[in-house]
């Protein structure tokens, strides 16, 4: 299979998997508790106000028909429009994205070179002093939860030493024009993602260097840096590359904590308002859109390793 | 010495937040008087929380959900899970794997902790509902293990002997396919745990699943912020403890994991025959590393 | 060319305590062949390695290693590219993510005669270091291989590609290790050609292996090995014909000129037969397979493996299926024992139809019908005892309480030459030989009317697989069973067979008597399994 059919055959399954989350979320948030007229109707609902709330929401409307009008929207790329603030969804998608988008770009950036180079030092030097730091604190590490050490280091850093500024308060969505704010959001960002790819980079670098392919490649006269790097790292980094994906749609849809505690407007903030608030076409839009990106993600991620490790003719 | 260090980092780290979210709630010897909130000492070790309330006896009481509400959700993950995977691996119809493996691939579609936001509010608020999304989040991880190990141990020529000997399913399933991937399992309890621990203690954080004012680390760390420039222990304290207890878990799970797999060839590991078709294809499991925890992204 | 080309002198390499190699010397000059044979462990993969300059991790090496004209010691390899390396498993040592074009450049990169200016220089000279390499190895010189991936080729291609890596580099030295294991007779007659014909060029060839038929053809001296102590050495053609060494005979006794057992049966069948026929049961209808189809995969990967294929065994009798890999052998075998369902056609035994799946068969029709693997080590729990899984056929297959079985299993243990010893404890503490015996066992203890024999012997050294063919020719005399043989190997039919199926993709193409198969025959697949050449008699095997 060339990686042209691969590809487009991989599109075709994403599209369809984007359709059935779309599907899947929209009837778990009509499932979503009470009644949303009633909801938005204050704490004193007189009945004409929630009736006309319900007009305006088109909830007198059955629900496949809703759906059918919800499904027509996506292909115009309408997403519809928030019952709290009459704006449309895309709106607040286009807000929540220039913030989510900056930590994430900036936080790859970082990322994947610091990762691989830690990886690849490790396991050329396995057992040395650097590699049983590297290894032991990236155990420990790996499962703290964002929130209790973006509060230490906010703790320590912001509140004591007041070296950083603890959140993003009055700030906004320009984040880059202050990059003071960036640096702790960016270190609890890395923390985990740095521990868990490097310690696949480093694995898999092991793996490969004891390779018989590796010490043939030896045997056939070629340098050791030449064999590291065209011979050893593909191998080594192809087994990373689905964790890298993981980690991509984490930071594009799934740092909800991190944007909480350092007040960052992003996508995830965006949800938790929208989920209080019970304005379903937003939670909806929103859902549909994170089902885009992890779908895309994971498109990219496959066709790369499919290039990295081309054994893996893997079609879901 | 440095064994005794190594194991002992890991020891500590965990036994000092296990025993105060254990013994805790005993120690605490009924509500306490409220006084002003935010206040640091008198009479307070480590001062007052934002409704007033004495921090250190916060502290004792806020353990014990958080570790119960995990270990509830991974043991019930599992219990699900593996008769799940092993059920998708055995069957001899292609579209009964593919029907129980699909629906889980769902669960994956989106990060966790915002598929945890969207169920919570779906849910009625409580700890058993917590129990169960958090196992129901870290439930396609599992199962795709359990079927990869049922698969690679359902394809050894071991089963097809049992079956020319006329030993009957159960007899199968159970006594040779489910016993034989237990070691397998077991490697992986370590991650499937924390990472319960993390989304546990996340969605706390968040306010999802529980009361605002609950004893709670988690809910702790969140509630007291505002005060932090005023009284940093109400915030600090819980949140050092379930660091140290996230780090000294998975320092001893990895300790016993490398001291176990260490020295000697590990019996069961052998190269055999794989059906490649269905393992590769069957649900994305790609051949390579062990997946890291789902339930806790990256 | 009288200066030898590798000089080993008084070779030792020792891992704790143990010699794998003890004090072995020889002399290879170029464009000669020389084989090293022996059993697997013998010591002929670490004398090969030493040649290149390593030993297995924690081994001490003592001995002098020279190779043209530099000495070679662990850590210190011969000049690279001066030794090509043809490991018995090529799959291992090609990088799965790198096309093969590209490693053939990289290599030759390195291996560029002089230094050259200009980079359009390099570039044709590499192109036509690469081509040349890749016509040698005898691989196709079109634009489409070097776009391939290592998985897209086959098992012989993946070999030639490791040793046109080796060429691009112009070595002086080949060791081949074992060029010729789980290959078919064609693809062996193949690398047989290709090996001659680099060592006209002017290699030196040093051939490990066990293939007693390879080393006749291509060898003009051997040593034999024997634990890592050389035990004989001459020339090629007078050990092999007149062995000194009673180890020597042992091995050639083994792995016989399939000509030669053919004649040697002649004698002592011809008084079995006549006595199975006195009793008339020899010559009843026991095993019946009419027109079988069978299919692999499902959907639009279905394919048909198995097409419309018939098979008849009276009882007693030995029927071999024989056939290249993928011919559908082990397929036809397992539609037999209703492992596989076959998609059309009947099984028959004893005149009554079984059922196409396992799981529609009575216990008496699972007793009836038995099947050892290949796999031995595969067939068994990891964490049962040997003795109760195998007593367990006894209490499934005819009721037996577990004490009954148990004894029964260890009488039938004791018959296949294992003891309580070895029935106490997990496979794990068994061999390979000792696990396929008591994976025969298994199958005997549901007394079976007919015992199917998955190629159970290959994955066994010479010496194994001469004891568990003796086990089965002893078997068959005593029983009144049917055995049907799954090989590819025609020295072990030549010994066992009454009668000879050949398959080839999914279709019977010659059957008949033994005897007359082997001597003559008809169909050029079966004279390919037999290593009968096409077109240069007298030249391939017989040299």
């Amino acid at each position: 299979m060339s990686l042209g059919h691969y590809a487009l055959r991989r599109l075709l399954v994403g599209v369809l998997q984007v359709l059935v989350v779309a599907c899947a979320v929209f009837l778990l948030t009509e499932a979503l508790p009470g009644d949303a007229a009633v909801a938005l109707a204050g704490d004193n609902p007189d009945p004409a106000r929630i009736e006309q709330i319900r007009r305006v929401m088109r909830l007198d409307l059955p629900l496949a028909e809703r759906f059918w009008d919800w499904l027509a929207g996506l292909f115009r790329m309408d997403l519809g429009v928030s019952l709290v603030s009459q704006r449309p969804v895309a709106a607040f998608l286009a807000d929540g994205l220039a913030p989510t988008l900056v930590l994430a770009t900036l936080t790859l950036l970082v990322l994947v070179p610091l990762a691989v180079l830690l990886g690849v030092v490790a396991a050329v030097r396995e057992g040395g002093p650097l590699d049983r730091a590297v290894t032991t604190v990236s155990v420990a590490l790996h499962a703290i939860p964002e929130f209790a050490m973006a509060i230490v280091l906010v703790a320590v850093f912001g509140v004591r030493l007041r070296w950083l500024p603890p959140t993003a308060v009055g700030v906004g969505g320009d984040l880059l024009r202050h990059p003071a704010v960036l640096v702790l959001p960016l270190v609890v960002l890395l923390a985990r993602p740095i521990c868990s790819i490097s310690r696949l980079v480093r694995a898999g670098m092991i793996e490969a260097l004891d390779s018989d392919y590796v010490r043939h490649a030896r045997r056939l006269g070629l340098s050791t840096g030449r064999v590291r790097l065209r011979h050893a790292l593909p191998n080594a980094v192809a087994a990373a590359v689905p964790q890298l994906a993981h980690t991509t749609d984490w930071l594009l849809g799934g740092v909800i904590v991190v944007e909480a505690v350092f007040v960052i407007p992003g996508l995830g903030t965006a949800l938790v308002d929208a989920v209080a608030a019970r304005d379903l076409p937003v939670v909806q839009g929103l859902a549909v859109f994170f089902a885009v990106t992890t779908v895309l993600v994971n498109l990219v991620a496959d066709v790369v390793g499919f290039r990295l490790s081309p054994r893996t003719e893997v079609v879901r | 010495m440095r064994r005794w260090l190594r194991w002992g980092i890991g020891g500590v780290l965990t036994g000092v937040p296990l025993l105060l979210a254990v013994a805790g709630p005993w120690l605490v010897s009924g509500p306490g008087a409220r006084s002003r909130a935010f206040v640091a000492g008198d009479g307070h070790p480590l001062g007052t929380d934002f409704v007033g309330r004495d921090v250190w006896q916060q502290v004792l009481l806020g353990g014990r959900t958080v570790l119960l509400v995990a270990m509830l959700a991974t043991v019930l993950a599992y219990l699900v899970a593996v008769p799940w995977g092993i059920a998708a691996a055995v069957s001899r119809h292609r579209w009964v794997d593919e029907l129980l493996m699909r629906p889980l691939d769902l669960v994956l579609a989106l990060p966790s902790l915002l598929l945890l936001v969207l169920l919570a509010t779906i849910a009625p608020s409580g700890s058993p509902t917590l129990v169960a999304i958090v196992a129901l989040l870290n439930l396609p991880g599992i199962t795709r293990i359990v079927r990869a190990a049922a698969l690679e141990v359902g394809s050894r020529p071991a089963v097809e002997a049992l079956r020319l000997q006329g030993e009957g399913w159960w007899r199968i399933t159970v006594g040779y396919v489910a016993r034989s991937i237990v070691r397998t399992l077991a490697a992986d309890l370590g991650t499937r745990f924390t990472g319960a621990l993390y989304l546990v203690a996340s969605a706390s954080f968040l306010g999802v699943g529980v009361p605002p004012d609950a004893s709670d680390w988690a809910v702790m760390v969140d509630r007291n912020r505002p005060g932090l420039f005023v009284q940093p222990w109400a915030v600090l304290a819980p949140a050092l403890l379930i660091v140290a207890l996230s780090v000294g878990v998975n320092l001893l799970f990895d300790r016993a994991l490398a001291t176990r797999s260490g020295p000697g060839p590990r019996p069961g590991a052998r190269p055999g025959a794989r059906s490649g078709a269905r393992t590769e294809t069957g649900s994305g499991n790609r051949p390579g590393p062990r997946p890291e925890p789902q339930g806790a992204a990256p | 060319m009288t200066e030898p080309v590798v000089r080993v002198d008084d070779l030792v390499t020792e891992v704790g305590g143990r010699r794998l190699v003890d004090g072995l010397s020889l002399e290879l000059r170029a464009g000669q062949v020389l084989a090293l044979v022996g059993a697997s462990g013998s010591g002929k993969t670490t004398t090969g390695l030493a040649v290149l300059g390593e030993a297995p991790a924690g081994a001490t090496v003592s001995g002098r290693v020279v190779v043209d004209g530099v000495e070679v010691a662990p850590g210190r390899p011969p000049r690279p590219g001066a030794v090509a390396y043809v490991p018995q498993h090529p799959a291992a040592v090609l990088n799965p993510v790198r096309r093969v074009g590209g490693v053939l450049r990289e290599v030759a990169e390195r291996h560029l005669p002089g230094p050259s200016r200009s980079r359009r220089i390099r570039r044709t000279t590499v192109s036509a270091l690469v081509t040349d390499a890749v016509r040698r190895a005898r691989l196709p010189t079109g634009p489409e291989l070097p776009r391939r991936y290592p998985h897209q080729l086959s098992g012989g291609q993946q070999q030639r590609v490791v040793l046109a890596q080796a060429l691009v580099a112009n070595p002086v030295v080949l060791v081949a290790d074992e060029p010729t294991t789980g290959q078919d007779a064609v693809t062996r007659a193949e690398v047989v050609d290709e090996l001659r014909a680099l060592a006209a060029e002017g290699i030196a060839v040093l051939l490990l292996s066990h293939d007693l038929d390879v080393v006749r053809a291509l060898a003009h001296h051997v040593i034999v090995l024997r634990a890592g102590r050389p035990v004989e050495s001459g020339v090629a053609a007078r050990v092999l014909s007149r062995p000194a060494h009673e180890y020597t005979r042992a091995l050639v006794a083994a792995q016989p000129h399939v000509a030669t057992v053919i004649t040697d049966r002649a004698a002592d069948t011809g008084a079995s037969v006549g006595a199975e026929s006195d009793d008339g049961a020899g010559n009843a209808e026991r095993l019946r397979v009419d027109s079988l189809v069978a299919h692999h995969g499902s959907g639009r990967r279905r394919s048909a493996v198995l097409h419309e294929v018939d098979l008849t065994a009276a009882a007693g009798e030995c029927v071999a299926i024989v056939g290249r890999s993928g011919s559908g052998k082990t397929t036809l075998a397992r539609c037999v024992t209703g492992l596989h369902a076959a998609t059309s056609g009947t099984v028959t035994v004893d005149g009554a139809v079984l059922a196409p799946s396992l799981r529609r068969r009575s216990r008496d029709d699972l007793a009836a019908v038995q099947y050892v693997f290949q796999d031995a080590r595969g067939s068994f729990d990891h964490h049962r005892r040997v003795l109760d899984q195998i007593s367990r056929t006894a209490v499934r297959l005819h009721g037996a309480s577990p004490e009954e079985a148990a004894d029964a299993a260890m009488a039938t243990l004791r018959r296949v030459g294992l003891d309580e010893e070895h029935a106490r404890r997990v496979p794990h503490g068994l061999s390979g030989g000792e696990l396929q015996r008591a994976a025969l066992a298994r199958a005997l203890l549901a007394r079976p009317r007919v015992l199917l024999c998955d190629e159970i012997t290959s994955g066994l050294d010479t010496l194994t697989q001469h004891g568990i063919l003796d086990l089965l020719a002893a078997l068959r005399a005593e029983s009144a069973g049917t055995l049907v043989l799954i090989s590819h190997d025609m020295g072990v039919v030549a010994r066992l067979a009454d009668h000879v199926v050949v398959l080839d993709a999914g279709r019977v193409v010659e059957r008949g008597p033994a005897a007359r198969v082997l001597a003559e025959p008809a169909h050029p697949v079966t004279r390919a399994l037999l290593g009968v050449p096409e077109r240069e008699p007298d030249e391939l095997i017989a040299r």
